[in-house]
C-alpha cells in the first residue's frame, strides 16, 4: 500500500459572470488576500485594478537586457573592427566614424536582447513552464477556458482559513465551492 | 477605479471653446502673419540690382520663406493624416481627440496663402536652379510652357546647354508641370480634409444621429488616403529635394512622412493637454489617451530615426558620386555638428525619455517633451532646406561655392515667425468654429471609457 499524502491547494469558487467575478476580486483584495487569482476565458478592462495588482517589474528587465545588447553590440563591432582588427572595408575609414556601419548591429542586438528578456523574463515570473497545476484536479476548473469565471485562494496566504475562508468566498457570491488538494506522491 | 463616462455627462450641444478666450492671441497672430506676408511678398516682387546685397538678401529670405513654408506645412500635412488613418481603421481609440486632429489637418488648405511667393520668378530663381535654366532654354528656343510631359525640343535645347541631366528628367521637371502638381496638392488635399471634417461636423448638428456619416467617412478615407501620400511625397520632392536637382532620393518623401507624421501628433497631443488644462475636454479626455498619444510619438520618433539613417546609410556606404552629394555638403564643418545633433536629440534624447508609462501621463513632463519634439522639427527641416543656400546663392551671385550665408539666420527666424503665426490663426480659428469632440458620434463613450 502506497502512502499517499494530500496538501490542501487552496479553495476554488465560481462566479456567474465576468461582472460577479469584478465585483468579488474587489471584495478578496479589500479582505487583505495576497495569494489568490481570478480566472477568466478573456481579458476582463479593469480586472489588475479591482485585484490590486501592481505594475508589472518585467519593463525593467526589459530595459536592462535592451541596455546590455546595445553595450554588446558597441563593444563587439568597435572592439574587433577597429581595435584589434582594423579593417578597412569599401574605403570607410577603420576609426570612430565607422560607428554608422555598426548602428545595424545596434539596432539587432539591442532587439534581440530585449525581445529575450521579455520572453524569459514573463516566464520566469509566471513561473512557466510547469508540468501541472493543483487547480487541474478540479473538474469544474476546466470550464476556466470556456465560460467559467473563478477565483482561487491558496492556503499559503497568511490569512487562510479553511472553513472561514469557505465562508467569506460563500458570502461574496461564490457558488460551487470546492476544496483544492495537490496530490503529493 | 474611474468613474464610467454615460451619455449623461456629454454635453447635448457640445463643448465649444469660446472665441473670446482666443481672441486676443488669434488677432496678434493674425497681424504678424498678415503684414509679415504682405511685406515678404512685396521684397520678393521687387527686382533689386543684380549681384547687389539686397538682391543677396532677397535670394536668402526666399529660402527661409521655405524654412518656415514647409515647417508648417509638414505639421498640416500630418494633421490631414490622422483622421483619415483613424477612419480608415474603424478605430475607436481616438474619436474624443479626432476632432482635434481634423482642425489641424484643415490648416493646411489655407496654408496656400503663404505658398503664393512660391510662384512669384525672384523666389523660383533663388531656390530652384532647374527653372532658370528652363526659363532660358524656353526663350532661346521660343518654345512654349504648357508642355505637361515635356518635349524633345526642350530637352534637344537642354542638352546643348550642356543640361544633359534636365534634358533626361524634362517628363517630370518642367514649368508647367511643376505648376499643376502645385495646384493638385492644396485642391486636392484641401479637398479631401474638408470632407473629412464636414462629415465629422455634421455630425454634431444631426437631430437623429445615426452611424451613416461614420461610415460615409470611412468609405471616403479610402480615397482620401492615397492623395495624403502623393502630396506629402511629391511636395517634399518638388519644394525640398528639388532645391539639388541633382541629386535624388527615394526615401525622401517617407522621410518628410515621418516627420510630418510625428510632430502633428505632437501638436495633436500637445493641444488637448493645453485644452484639458484650461477645462475643456476634461469629460473625454483622461490619462488612457495621453498613454495612447505618447506611444504613437514614440513609435514615431523610431521611425523617423529608422527612416532618416536608411537614407543615410545605403549613400554612404554606397559612396557613389551623385548619391552623396546631399550628405557631403551637410558632413562638412558646422553642418557636421548640426547633422551629429539631431541623431542624439531628434531620436537619442526623445528615445529614452519617452520609454517610461508613467511620464508619458504627466502633463508637465509632455508640454515639455512635446515642445521639444516641435524644436528638433524645427532643426531638421532647418537641415533639410538651409545648407542648399549657401552653395547655390553663391553660384548664382558671385559664382563661386559658400557654405554659409552670412547673418541669413534673422531672415530664417523672421520667416518662421510669420508662417508659424499664421498657421496658429488658422488652427485657433479651426478650433474654436466648431465642437472640441464630436460629442454625436456613435463611438464618443467607447473612446471616453478607452481603456488600454
Amino acid at each position: 500500500m502506497s502512502t499517499q499524502t494530500k496538501q490542501v491547494y487552496g479553495y476554488l469558487a465560481e462566479f456567474k459572470n465576468a461582472s460577479q467575478l469584478y465585483k468579488a476580486a474587489e471584495k478578496v483584495r479589500d479582505a487583505g488576500f495576497t495569494k489568490w487569482d481570478c480566472y477568466s476565458s478573456f481579458p476582463i478592462h479593469g480586472l489588475d485594478k479591482a485585484m490590486g495588482m501592481k505594475k508589472s517589474i518585467l519593463p525593467k528587465f526589459v530595459f536592462v537586457g535592451g541596455l546590455t545588447g546595445f553595450c554588446t553590440a558597441v563593444t563587439l563591432a568597435y572592439v574587433t573592427q577597429v581595435a584589434i582588427y582594423p579593417t578597412i572595408v569599401q574605403a570607410k575609414p577603420a576609426n570612430i566614424f565607422t560607428l554608422p556601419a555598426f548602428f545595424p548591429i545596434m539596432f539587432e542586438l539591442t532587439i534581440l536582447l530585449s525581445g529575450f528578456t521579455t520572453l524569459f523574463g514573463l516566464l520566469g515570473l509566471m513561473g512557466l513552464p510547469r508540468l501541472n497545476h493543483p487547480l487541474f484536479e478540479s473538474e469544474q476548473f476546466a470550464r476556466a477556458t470556456d465560460d467559467g469565471f473563478f477565483i482561487a485562494i491558496e492556503a499559503k496566504d497568511a490569512k487562510f482559513k479553511a472553513q472561514e475562508t469557505k465562508g467569506f468566498l460563500e458570502e461574496i457570491g461564490g457558488q460551487n465551492l470546492e476544496l483544492i488538494e495537490d496530490k503529493k506522491n | 477605479m474611474a468613474h464610467i463616462v454615460t451619455s449623461q455627462d456629454i454635453p447635448v450641444d457640445g463643448e465649444f471653446l469660446e472665441k473670446g478666450k482666443v481672441a486676443k492671441v488669434k488677432a496678434i497672430a493674425g497681424l504678424v502673419a498678415v503684414v509679415g506676408l504682405i511685406a515678404s511678398c512685396i521684397f520678393f516682387l521687387i527686382n533689386f540690382e543684380k549681384g547687389s546685397a539686397l538682391q543677396q538678401a532677397q535670394y536668402s529670405f526666399a529660402y527661409s520663406w521655405l524654412y518656415g513654408f514647409f515647417f508648417c506645412a509638414t505639421i498640416s500635412m500630418g494633421g490631414c493624416f490622422w483622421p483619415m488613418l483613424h477612419n480608415l481603421s474603424n478605430s475607436g481609440w481616438g474619436t474624443s481627440v479626432r476632432r482635434v486632429m481634423e482642425n489641424l489637418g484643415f490648416v493646411f488648405p489655407f496654408m496656400v496663402v503663404f505658398a503664393i511667393p512660391f510662384l512669384f520668378p525672384n523666389v523660383q530663381t533663388a531656390l530652384w536652379e532647374w527653372m532658370g535654366v528652363h526659363a532660358e532654354a524656353r526663350k532661346a528656343a521660343d518654345i512654349s510652357l504648357y508642355q505637361f510631359w515635356g518635349s524633345g525640343e526642350l530637352a534637344g535645347k537642354l542638352t546643348e546647354l550642356h543640361e544633359a541631366l534636365l534634358a533626361a528628367k524634362t517628363w517630370y521637371l518642367n514649368q508647367f508641370a511643376w505648376y499643376v502638381r502645385f495646384a493638385f496638392y492644396f485642391l486636392a488635399l484641401g479637398y479631401a480634409i474638408y470632407r473629412t471634417r464636414k462629415y465629422s461636423v455634421d455630425q454634431d448638428n444631426d437631430e437623429n444621429p445615426t452611424t451613416k456619416n461614420l461610415f460615409a467617412a470611412r468609405g471616403a478615407a479610402a480615397r482620401y488616403i492615397p492623395i495624403v501620400g502623393i502630396s506629402i511625397t511629391f511636395m517634399a520632392i518638388d519644394l525640398v529635394m528639388a532645391l539639388d536637382y541633382k541629386w535624388f532620393s527615394t526615401m525622401w518623401g517617407v522621410y518628410v512622412f515621418a516627420g510630418c507624421v510625428l510632430n502633428s501628433m505632437a501638436v495633436i497631443m500637445l493641444t488637448t493637454i493645453l485644452l484639458r488644462r484650461a477645462g475643456y475636454m476634461k469629460k473625454v479626455v483622461g490619462s488612457e489617451h495621453d498613454h495612447v498619444m505618447g506611444k504613437l510619438t514614440f513609435a514615431f520618433t523610431v521611425f523617423w530615426a529608422y527612416i532618416t539613417f536608411s537614407q543615410f546609410f545605403l549613400y554612404w556606404y554606397a559612396d557613389v558620386t551623385e548619391e552623396t552629394s546631399y550628405f557631403i555638403l551637410r558632413n562638412t564643418e558646422h553642418w557636421n555638428t548640426f547633422s551629429i545633433g539631431l541623431v542624439l536629440f531628434h531620436f537619442g534624447l526623445p528615445f529614452i525619455l519617452l520609454l517610461n508609462q508613467g511620464w508619458k501621463k504627466n502633463h508637465r513632463f509632455m508640454i515639455a517633451i512635446l515642445s521639444y519634439t516641435l524644436c528638433m522639427h524645427a532643426f531638421d527641416v532647418y537641415h533639410m532646406i538651409i545648407p542648399e543656400r549657401g552653395p547655390s546663392l553663391g553660384l548664382i551671385l558671385n559664382n563661386e561655392a559658400q557654405l554659409t550665408v552670412p547673418h541669413a539666420w534673422w531672415g530664417d527666424l523672421i520667416a518662421l515667425v510669420i508662417v508659424v503665426s499664421g498657421f496658429l490663426f488658422f488652427y485657433l480659428r479651426n478650433l474654436t468654429s466648431v465642437a472640441l469632440y464630436p460629442h454625436r458620434d456613435p463611438r464618443i463613450l467607447e473612446s471616453a471609457n478607452l481603456h488600454n
